[in-house]
């Protein structure tokens, strides 16, 4: 192996491929061979067979789609109004020297530290859960919005300028466009994160979705099911991530990545 | 009356972390007359740059004041239009949209602001690359198109900050011969800043020598070489001559500097 040399399409396509498949033997050598009690660790059989009985008999493809669709509302709510701060911070200082030092504070505040309080607030609701991924998501979202923004080339702002363009010119056609791919980036991150917070949100209050299965299956022992709820996750996180990455590459074709 | 007058013109930057402060240009003027195109040569720190950001508006002078046609520049504007050393098109926007940037900003008829774009790409030799990025396109190209970006606004001088300093020997003597023979035929007025003697000479009607620490100008020469200029000018022995005589003046400011660097560690 040489550093920085790239592979190969198919041979990354196989690599990436290769690691999945050693996993799930590792796992089937662990369960299968007993080494581990199946009471702590239900076998990948196990694992489907349960997985196909939550979509059969429990309906859970129902939790899978409010579990999506509070995700998505809480992130597009946050990016609503997290986008357009971090321009305007990024792009006019007084506005970031008033609100960076109380973003900054907020962004370390643990959003499911807030659950008992927004369960007060508002209680067990979807509005809760909503308000638990806006709060973990919008100040990470305004912090780099805000950087990238504020990173824009001065040489293409100057070149603008010398064209002509008056303050306004330069944050339309200037500013956004140019941090336009970055902050894409940035919203395809933040909503990786999102997922986290909603399966916290869910083991706490509620009745639907895929944390309160998770819930569910421990009091019962089902190792089986609350893997299988995590796998669904993980491919669902995929599945976004990827049309993601389509997207902002469709959107922006003149961007290096 | 001269088109452009620099006017008791100095900058002096602050002092970095209680330094003093450095004067990066002592008081000068310059007056540019209509139609000229004025090179100014010097070694690196002599604020030959500093010098046309501050007749751009992107920098404020010190002291002293720039005039444009009589009436005085502070900010930035379309009347003067800007080449820079870096690579400065807009990387979302394609070759044409690019050059249409300033006219857009004012306002003009899409239609007609394609028209003016498709017009001075065919000047700067861009046909066929309209709807290319910039990303698509060599150095030599992007430079083109920056061109064609700043006279598409129809500027009444064109500031151009050693616009071919990155490019290769090569595509900078192509790019000389292509600005020099846009200024042939269109008589714009330009203030051309360079470290490289040789493209000094052969572009300038009057070639302005700056010295260094503090900059200030040294000398100022005419040329008087013939238009239309080929290349093969560069090989005649009127240019010799006035290259070594620059070559010699720029050399005892060069050995300033470095000297000076020395003992000031």
């Amino acid at each position: 192996m040489t550093p920085l040399v790239p592979v190969s399409g198919t041979r990354k396509v196989a690599l990436g491929l290769a690691f999945f498949v050693l996993f799930v033997l590792a796992w089937s050598a662990a369960t299968f061979g007993g080494l581990v009690s199946k009471t702590f660790l239900a076998d990948p059989l196990t694992m489907l067979r349960e997985g196909w009985s939550l979509f059969a008999q429990f309906g859970f493809a129902k939790d899978v789609g409010i579990t999506i669709w509070r995700v998505f509302g809480g992130f597009i709510l946050a990016a609503a109004f997290g986008v357009p701060l971090g321009i305007a911070m990024g792009a006019y200082k007084p506005v970031e020297a008033f609100f960076e030092p109380f973003v900054s504070f907020a962004r370390y505040l643990p959003a499911s530290a807030f659950i008992p309080l927004l369960i007060l607030w508002a209680g067990i609701g979807e509005m809760q859960k909503l308000l638990v991924i806006f709060i973990g998501s919008f100040f990470q979202i305004v912090l780099m919005v805000a950087v990238t923004v504020g990173a824009t080339r001065r040489d293409l702002v100057e070149a603008a300028y010398t064209l002509g363009a008056n303050a306004r010119g330069i944050v339309r056609r200037v500013l956004l466009p140019s941090a336009a791919p970055a902050i894409a980036e940035t919203l395809r991150l933040v909503l990786g994160w999102a997922w986290t917070y909603v399966i916290v949100a869910e083991l706490i209050g509620a009745s639907e979705g895929i944390g309160h299965m998770i819930t569910d299956s421990q009091a019962l022992l089902n190792t089986g099911q609350i893997i299988f709820g995590i796998v669904v996750i993980g491919v669902i996180g995929l599945v976004s991530d990827f049309a993601f990455k389509r997207a902002n590459r469709a959107l922006f074709p003149w961007s290096a990545a | 009356m001269s088109k452009l007058a620099i006017d008791g013109v100095s900058r002096v930057f602050p002092g970095v972390r209680g330094g003093p402060p450095t004067e990066a240009l002592t008081p000068t003027s310059l007056a540019v007359a209509d139609n000229d195109f004025i090179t100014i040569v010097g070694p690196s720190g002599c604020g030959k740059s500093t010098l046309l950001r501050i007749v751009a508006g992107l920098d404020q002078p010190s002291s002293g004041r720039v005039l444009l046609d009589g009436s005085p520049v502070s900010t930035p504007g379309a009347d003067r239009g800007m080449v820079f050393q870096s690579y400065t098109l807009f990387p979302w926007l394609t070759v044409r949209d690019n050059v249409c940037f300033g006219l857009r900003e004012r306002g003009v008829a899409p239609a007609r602001q394609n028209e003016i774009a498709d017009r001075w790409l065919a000047k700067v030799g861009l046909e066929g690359f309209e709807h290319h990025y910039p990303k698509m396109l060599s150095g030599g190209m992007q430079q083109r198109t920056a061109i064609a970006r700043a006279l598409a606004n129809d500027p009444k001088i064109l500031l151009l900050d050693e616009p071919f300093g990155a490019l290769d020997n090569q595509t900078r003597g192509l790019m000389q011969e292509m600005l020099l023979a846009l200024w042939e035929a269109e008589r714009k007025t330009v203030l051309f800043v360079t470290h490289d003697i040789e493209e000094a000479i052969f572009m300038a009607s009057r070639v302005v020598v700056m010295s260094a620490r503090p900059g200030r100008i040294k000398a100022d020469v005419a040329v008087p070489l013939p238009h239309p200029r080929s290349y093969t000018i560069k090989t005649s022995p009127e240019f010799s001559a006035l290259k070594a005589r620059l070559t010699e003046e720029i050399r005892v400011e060069a050995l300033k500097v470095e000297s000076g660097a020395l003992v000031g560690g």
